[in-house]
């Protein structure tokens, strides 16, 4: 990354031990503006929404929903497959960077863990939900049954179910562990007595000595040795949901990658989105820095050029492959059928947008930059949307095509859900310190020691 | 069951109760009959359990024995719970009889299949009388009598209707339906001696009467031509829908098939393309009105006809264009070409009698016209022609007595007149202004709003009754089940016009029933064998035809003006099934539009017009005009608009209320069935729920067809789309499943289904509704595509949109044997069964619809919602006629074809019980039973000399998507043709 | 450890030096208290690497033959179905769960093997009630001896610690 060289450095200033902790533990006892409540409060309402909307779904029937035959799946499982790909980036930030030695990703890795673990939870009420009989979930799972009625495993929503499951569980664990040594500085440092104890309930004893220290670090790192094949399998697995079918516009190998790319690509850019408010509303300015702004901008680029190959791919391998049908409902289907104007749509902020990165002065301009990782959360929701229902439209037999209209209900839930997560975000901005305190101490040392050593620490990160 | 242990006089009948007491009737079938069949109704269950299964053992709880009514043959005579009997009926449709057996499960009238040995079923039952049984548990049906709105009991009814009348009945007219049946002539005759000033009309929106016109034109009596399609090499239809909406209509579709299979030839000239049009080997686009222009170019090109004819046809041929010419000649040499009578001309009813006169006279001239060995042979009419005399008067008549104000009772009996009759008359105001009019009717419906007196009828299930096929063939009606409601029969009706006080269907079809005839046996068989007329001789008058073609005269030069043409709806038929959700969500085979009517034109029309489906299309005949959404039809002619009767209903019936516009508001007694009239296009759009969109194959190889030329030169055309795929699994034999031409595997079940005689009659889906309680998810569902059909008819059209050639493909589960359903189904809810069925496991499905996503034939059906509780057509009486053999889906489940797999266990059961194999095609699928053409054959692929083995050898035989290597147990053969090379 | 002497110091550096005067000296039952971790802190302290790798490896491996166990149990052994014309036991199928199964519970392995082997979670430690020791997860640096290490001895060990020029020298928990 030569072109970082002059920009500014990972952390600002050479702050105290003391400074770091007071600064970044502050933000979960001092009081915030108005407008963060008055955002909680609108994610909430919408959070009460989803409650509603689902509790009618569940009542009636998904039939209030637009699918129909051929398009029997339609928001439910986009949604699903949108909000678990914006997962990938949390855990490919906290475990491939991490495993790469990136300094830049400390300060911003527990955020983007949290973000993981709410996406996550959008994403698993899905495939709950849009079951025709929720109820029985249960028998997707090889449960002790009299009647010996196992679930079919070669079917990919069992390997769904448990990748999911895996991940959720995974995550939840990775981000837990990393905020244990931050629990025990809360629990030292916290007014009243009452946050004290819970804080010290959670932080479960944490002495900080050195000891529990190299042991902490080992498993972290077991950990995300294992996070990091699991995200890859994840999106891998979820891609197989339409892989392994036989629909033209499904049926094709390089799924996995191009899903994993995808996800990893839409999960930057939501980090931007969370990323570039957060630093503002705090004023952490000095610990996440417009340096961290550039390295996302750089990533979203690069798995955005994965993701423009993997498209390109997909065509070539429609036109090589050379069956008709396959022919049709990528060339005609996607682009000219019912609902095409979805696909355009992603193609221009999948694959124009991201292209602004290349200028340093657009990955300086933060509110440029958040305004395009918005844009960039729409895109890679359409291509989903594309993938999923424009396939569906047009598959063998003409005969049987139809078209797809979602209904106010599926616009609802997919609102409801983005209101959730916002909710759930804040909740864990109020309550913990999104930067991990102790890893930017501990960063903040290195960055002295190599000083006094007089290496660029820019020189050391680009390695 | 209370009315069990009422004094056993209440038994003595089956329509009727000694005194005519309310109390009876309601207590029979209350409203709880048509509430949801939870606790509630299932004590009335009970009660219908009870009372029937009483009726068809002829005990009541009461030692008295009520008269009989017979199983069909074989059956025993009492009813074991859970196996059902059949019995054989008649339905009666447009007057004539077609022969029936009905399913009866201890009981419940379930299900309706052909009577083979009846001459107008041969075995099949088309739409109408698959959708007979749901119209017996219709829950709008009228319930009770009224009189100005306000109940009555019968006895006052009845006593109105014997009252002695000091006039002889000249202020009295009787308006019936046309009808065979000799009972209710023998009835009117009665009534006629009481009051012999009594004047009688028989109406109908589907007039029969041209072709019997056209016989008394060219013959000098009342006929009625009977053609034998077997006999016919080649047929010329001048718009006549032998396959859709003649009379006869099943006979000729198993004789046209038997035909069609040793390869004969079809020409076909109709503007709005036909079930018959879509099955013609050539196939040409007029207007109605051109029809006697092509006749005579055909006639003039025929030659060796006598002199006046010639010049007659002359004068009427002129302004034939080249084409006609060509099409004349190359036909005329083709008819020519073969032996003397082994061709068949004939007309449609919808054409002027003199048409048919001349399509006689050509008959004559190719030698069709012999004894009944013939294409074409003469009876009298089963129907006695419309006649205009003392006794009898046409519509027109009593129109005109009405207005005269010459009428003080009008006692209409069936129909629907003030909806249907010819807008010219104003039929509702002159009703209205009758002092006092009753009407019988199954639902109180316009006529019943306009009359002062309503009596509910009671369904042909319901009540004994006679008719006749269309070849005289008597056909008996007899009751499967006791009233539901206080309804009475049109007979009884008569009879008590007739001053009979307590009329009883039965002692009055005893009467008038022939003496020396085995009664039983008669029943027993549905039809009374030998009745049908002889073939009459007859000699061709030559001179009245011509001068019946000459009053034709030449086309108004240039006429340019839009032709607006009325058709009978192939669902709805003229808006007597309006109400019935099967027709009504039944696709018709050209358009495939549910739920509505439209302005059916051609793709050049519509461009004329500028309008494309949907938008709104205001068609005016003479200053009387109607707004319907435009539906583009590949292959109507151009310079044309359809609209098809029967909809636009405001009776009772709450389905057909608001569903499509009323084409009866432009319909002229001058001009029944076409006239001129203009179109053009106004603001607004309509939704159509239309279930196919798509009408080419995208070049895909989906339903193959080929012409006989194409065929000899290349018969190996369907065989790259037929064999073993190579699969990363192997050979099938490895998953034990599939353990093909092992005896030891035990049956192996297939289909295979000949698109060359699948006529698209739409037959097989209403026969599988019926058979396997598919349920109706109304229009809001078919707009979003949620309909139900396990089976559907996918109709695909070839060429140029002017003129398209077509395919009928029905498509159901092609029980693929490497099933890609399967496999992705996470919970094991759809398997494969050992005897190669693709198993749907409703108890187990979660609904993840991944198995439909993975289905390339989308034969899948999901329940979206609950819709037994969600759609008023599945609920109430409806219930009754569910099969109990079949479970109703729960909401959430994915559903789909199983081969009616209920059938297969059942004649498995059979065969253990009585010791031996399953015999060779025992098992007969719902759809495969209805099929009039026999397109659909059923069997096991491990019985090497099965019909479906053999017809999966054949060289036509095909799997549709064979490139995925789905390996599909049903399979189908492509369609040949045999078109004229010479007509272009 | 119930009880020793704890010194403060200002940053790590004074910590790092002072731990091997303690090592010199035969200390073995030392530990630091820190507000990070500092590098070089476990070669002064000589702290051994636990297995804990090799044991989350065992029970992935394990529990990824468990997971397709499960597998061939339902699919292929208690009810084989005729399912798509696929063969009951389809190894390739069968992966992905295998590999769930290995990570999901190699990640419960690594998370409670931490917990287990520190020894936590322990809410109350006889360190937390010294004065001032919280800011050992703020800024300042402990280093603790145990009472139960052989070589120590209150005066001695405490004057030793006191040569190290700590902030303070303080006693925690039971002293004998």
């Amino acid at each position: 990354m030569k072109s970082a060289a002059a920009s500014e450095p990972v952390l600002i200033g050479q702050p105290s031990d003391a400074e770091l902790g007071d600064q970044l533990l502050a933000p979960v006892w001092t009081r915030l503006p108005r407008g963060f409540y008055i955002i909680m409060a609108i994610a909430g309402l919408l959070s009460l929404l989803l409650l509603a909307l689902v509790t009618w779904t569940i009542w009636t029937g998904i039939g209030l929903w637009g699918n129909d035959i051929p398009v029997a799946w339609a928001f439910a499982i986009i949604n699903f497959v949108w909000w678990i790909g914006i997962g990938h980036a949390g855990t490919f930030i906290s475990a491939i960077l991490l495993l790469l030695e990136q300094r830049w990703r400390t300060s911003i890795n527990r955020f983007a863990e949290a973000m993981t673990l709410f996406a996550v939870v959008q994403a698993g009420m899905f495939p709950v939900l849009h079951l025709g009989r929720p109820w029985f979930l249960y028998w997707l799972f090889p449960y002790p049954a009299v009647m010996k009625v196992w679930p079919n495993f070669k079917s990919a929503l069992p390997w769904d179910a448990a990748a999911v499951t895996t991940y959720a569980t995974v995550s939840l664990l990775f981000w837990y562990l990393g905020l244990v040594p931050d629990l025990a500085a809360l629990r030292d440092r916290a007014p009243g007595r009452v946050r004290r104890i819970v804080y010290g309930v959670f932080a479960l004893g944490w002495r900080g000595s050195a000891r529990h220290f190299q042991r902490y670090r080992i498993a972290y790192g077991l950990l995300a040795g294992l996070a990091t094949p699991l995200v890859i399998s994840v999106h891998s697995i979820v891609s197989a949901d339409f892989a392994i079918t036989q629909l033209p516009g499904w049926h094709s190998t390089i799924f996995p990658p191009y899903f994993v790319a995808g996800a990893i690509f839409s999960g930057f850019a939501m980090v931007l989105t969370l990323m570039i408010p957060v630093r503002k509303l705090y004023g952490v300015g000095n610990v996440v820095t417009m340096r961290h702004v550039e390295n996302v901008c750089k990533m979203t680029l690069a798995t955005g050029w994965v993701v423009i190959y993997s498209y390109a791919c997909e065509f070539y391998l429609a036109w090589y492959g050379g069956e008709t049908s396959e022919m049709y409902t990528m060339f005609h289907g996607w682009t000219t059928g019912p609902n095409a104007w979805v696909f355009w749509l992603s193609i221009a902020c999948n694959m124009l947008v991201p292209q602004l990165f290349w200028s340093k002065r657009v990955r300086n301009n933060q509110w440029l930059v958040w305004v395009m990782s918005l844009a960039i959360n729409v895109g890679m929701w359409s291509e989903r949307f594309s993938i999923i229902v424009l396939s569906l439209q047009r598959d063998y037999l003409p005969s049987s095509w139809h078209g797809y209209r979602p209904t106010m209900v599926d616009w609802g839930i997919l609102a409801g859900t983005i209101g959730l997560f916002t909710f759930l975000f804040m909740v864990f901005l109020r309550f913990v310190p999104f930067i991990p305190v102790q890893d930017m101490k501990e960063l903040a040392a290195e960055l002295r020691g190599s000083r006094a050593s007089g290496t660029a620490d820019d020189r050391k990160e680009s390695a | 069951m209370p009315h069990i242990h009422r004094p056993p006089i209440h038994w003595r009948s089956l329509g009727l109760s000694g005194e005519p007491d309310e109390a009876v009737d309601e207590a029979e079938f209350p409203e709880g009959a048509d509430r949801a069949p939870l606790a509630v109704s299932r004590r009335q269950f009970g009660k219908l359990l009870g009372a029937s299964i009483a009726l068809a053992t002829g005990q009541g709880c009461t030692g008295r024995t009520p008269e009989q009514i017979l199983p069909y043959v074989h059956q025993p005579p009492t009813v074991t719970a859970g196996v059902p009997t059949t019995y054989a009926t008649s339905m009666m449709l447009d007057g004539y009889a077609t022969g029936l057996l009905v399913e009866s499960h201890e009981g419940r009238p379930t299900k309706v299949e052909g009577n083979p040995e009846h001459p107008a079923s041969l075995g099949a039952a088309g739409v109408f009388e698959q959708a007979h049984v749901l119209g017996l548990y219709d829950p709008d049906r009228a319930r009770r009598p009224r009189r100005d709105g306000a109940e009555v009991g019968w006895r006052q009814v009845l006593d109105r209707l014997s009252a002695p009348r000091a006039d002889h009945g000249a202020g009295l007219r009787l308006l019936l339906e046309p009808t065979s049946s000799p009972l209710v002539h023998a009835l009117v005759t009665q009534a006629r001696r009481r009051m012999p000033e009594m004047k009688v009309a028989f109406h109908a929106a589907c007039d029969r009467g041209a072709p019997i016109e056209g016989a008394r034109l060219a013959y000098g009596r009342l006929l009625a031509p009977q053609p034998d399609l077997r006999q016919a090499q080649v047929i010329v239809s001048l718009d006549a829908d032998l396959l859709g909406t003649m009379p006869f209509r099943l006979r000729h579709a198993r004789h046209f098939a038997a035909r069609r299979r040793q390869g004969g030839r079809l020409y076909v000239v109709e503007a709005m393309m036909s079930v018959t049009g879509t099955m013609a080997d050539n196939r040409l686009q007029r207007r109605s009105r051109d029809l006697p222009r092509l006749a005579a170019a055909l006639a003039l090109a025929l030659g060796a006809l006598p002199a006046e004819l010639v010049t007659a046809c002359a004068r009427v041929a002129q302004g034939a264009d080249g084409a006609d010419e060509t099409w004349a000649r190359a036909v005329a040499d083709d008819l020519r070409g073969r032996p003397p009578g082994t061709t068949l001309i004939i007309a449609g009813e919808r054409q002027p009698a003199a048409l048919h006169a001349l399509a006689y006279a050509l008959n004559e001239r190719l030698g069709n016209v012999a004894d009944m060995g013939s294409p074409l042979g003469f009876t009298a009419p089963a129907i006695p022609g419309p006649r205009d005399d003392g006794a009898q008067q046409t519509l027109a008549a009593l129109a005109g007595d009405l207005r005269a104000g010459r009428v003080d009772t009008l006692v209409t009996i069936g129909g629907n007149p003030v909806y249907d009759a010819p807008v010219d008359l104003d039929f509702a105001a002159l009703v209205r202004h009758v002092p006092d009019t009753l009407y019988a009717g199954l639902y109180e419906n316009e006529t019943a709003r306009a009359s002062r007196w309503f009596l509910p009828l009671s369904h042909g299930l319901e009540s004994w009754g006679d008719g006749r096929a269309y070849d005289g063939t008597v056909s008996l009606q007899q009751p499967l089940i006791r009233p539901l409601y206080s309804s009475r029969s049109p007979s009884e009706l008569l009879a008590a016009l007739g001053g009979v006080r307590q009329p009883d269907g039965l002692t009055l079809l005893r009467a008038s029933f022939p003496a020396g005839v085995d009664w039983e046996d008669a029943l027993s068989r549905g039809f009374v064998d030998g009745t049908a007329e002889p073939p009459a001789q007859v000699h061709l008058t030559p001179a009245a035809v011509a001068q019946a073609m000459g009053a034709l005269g030449p086309p108004a030069e240039g006429s340019t003006a839009l032709e607006i043409g009325f058709y009978l709806s192939p669902t709805v038929h003229d808006g007597r099934f309006a109400n019935n959700a099967w027709l009504q969500e039944l696709p018709t085979p050209v358009g495939k539009l549910t739920w509505d009517n439209a302005a059916l034109l051609a793709p050049r029309t519509a461009q004329q017009l500028g309008v494309s489906d949907g938008d709104r299309v205001q068609v005016t005949v003479a200053g009387r005009s109607v707004s319907a959404p435009a539906l583009v039809i590949p292959g109507h002619a151009a310079g044309s608009v359809s609209l098809w009767l029967g909809y636009g209903r405001h009776g009772a019936e709450r389905l057909a209320e608001g569903v499509g516009v009323s084409a009866y508001h432009l319909r002229t007694s001058a001009a029944p069935w076409f006239s001129d009239g203009q179109a053009v296009k106004i603001a607004g759009r309509h939704e159509l729920a239309v279930t196919q969109r798509h009408w080419t194959m995208h070049g895909r190889p989906i339903a193959l067809a080929a012409t006989r030329e194409v065929w000899r030169r290349d018969p190996k055309v369907a065989e790259a789309h037929r064999g073993v795929q190579p699969s990363f699994f192997g050979p099938p034999q490895r998953t034990p499943a599939l353990r093909l031409a092992d005896p030891s595997a035990g049956p192996q079940w297939a289909m295979a289904i000949d698109t060359s005689v699948c006529i698209g009659c739409n037959a097989c889906m209403v026969a599988c509704q019926a058979e396997n309680n598919v349920l109706v998810v109304g229009k809001a569902g078919v707009l979003v595509s949620r309909e139900m059909h396990w089976l559907r008819i996918d109709t695909y059209f070839q060429g140029t949109p002017e003129a398209p050639t077509v395919v009928h493909q029905p498509m159901l589960c092609q029980h693929c044997e490497h099933a890609p359903c399967e496999y992705v189904c996470p919970v094991n809810a759809t398997v494969h069964s050992p005897d190669g069925l693709n198993e749907m496991v409703y108890n187990r499905c979660v609904g993840t619809r991944f198995c439909s996503n993975n289905c390339p034939y989308k034969v899948r059906r999901f329940n979206w919602f609950d819709w037994s509780e969600r759609q008023a057509a599945n609920q109430g009486v409806v219930r009754m006629q569910r099969n109990p053999a079949v479970t109703v889906r729960e909401r959430g489940v994915m559903e789909k074809c199983s081969y009616c797999v209920q059938r297969i266990r059942r004649a498995e059961i059979t065969a253990r019980e009585q010791q031996r194999e399953i015999a060779r095609d025992e098992v007969v699928t719902a759809c495969q039973q209805a099929c009039p053409t026999g397109a659909i054959v059923f069997g096991s692929l491990n019985d090497e000399a099965s019909r479906v083995a053999a017809l999966r050898r054949d060289p036509r035989s095909y799997e549709v998507l064979h490139e995925l290597g789905t390996r599909p147990r049903t399979t189908y053969l492509l369609r040949l043709d045999h078109p004229n090379p010479e007509v272009t | 450890m119930r009880g020793g002497l704890l010194a403060e110091f200002a940053d790590a550096e004074a910590l790092l030096a002072a731990i091997p005067r303690l090592m010199e000296h035969g200390y073995a039952a030392v530990d630091a208290f820190t507000p990070r971790p500092v590098e070089g802190l476990d070669e002064a302290l000589r702290l051994r690497r636990p297995r804990l790798n090799w044991f989350v490896f065992l029970v992935g491996l394990a529990m990824a033959l468990l997971g397709l166990g499960v597998q061939w149990f339902c699919n292929a052994w208690s009810y084989p179905l005729h399912v798509g014309g696929r063969p009951a036991f389809a190894l390739p199928a069968f992966v992905p769960i295998m590999f769930e199964s290995a990570v999901l519970f190699g990640s419960f392995a690594a998370f409670f093997g931490l917990f287990y082997l520190i020894g936590l979670p322990r809410l109350h430690h006889p360190l937390f009630d010294v004065e001032g020791f919280e800011r050992a997860s703020h800024d300042r640096y402990f280093l603790a001896v145990d009472a139960r290490d052989p070589h120590f001895d209150r005066g001695a060990t405490g004057r030793l610690l006191a040569d190290t020029a700590p902030l303070r020298v303080v006693p925690f928990g039971r002293l004998p």
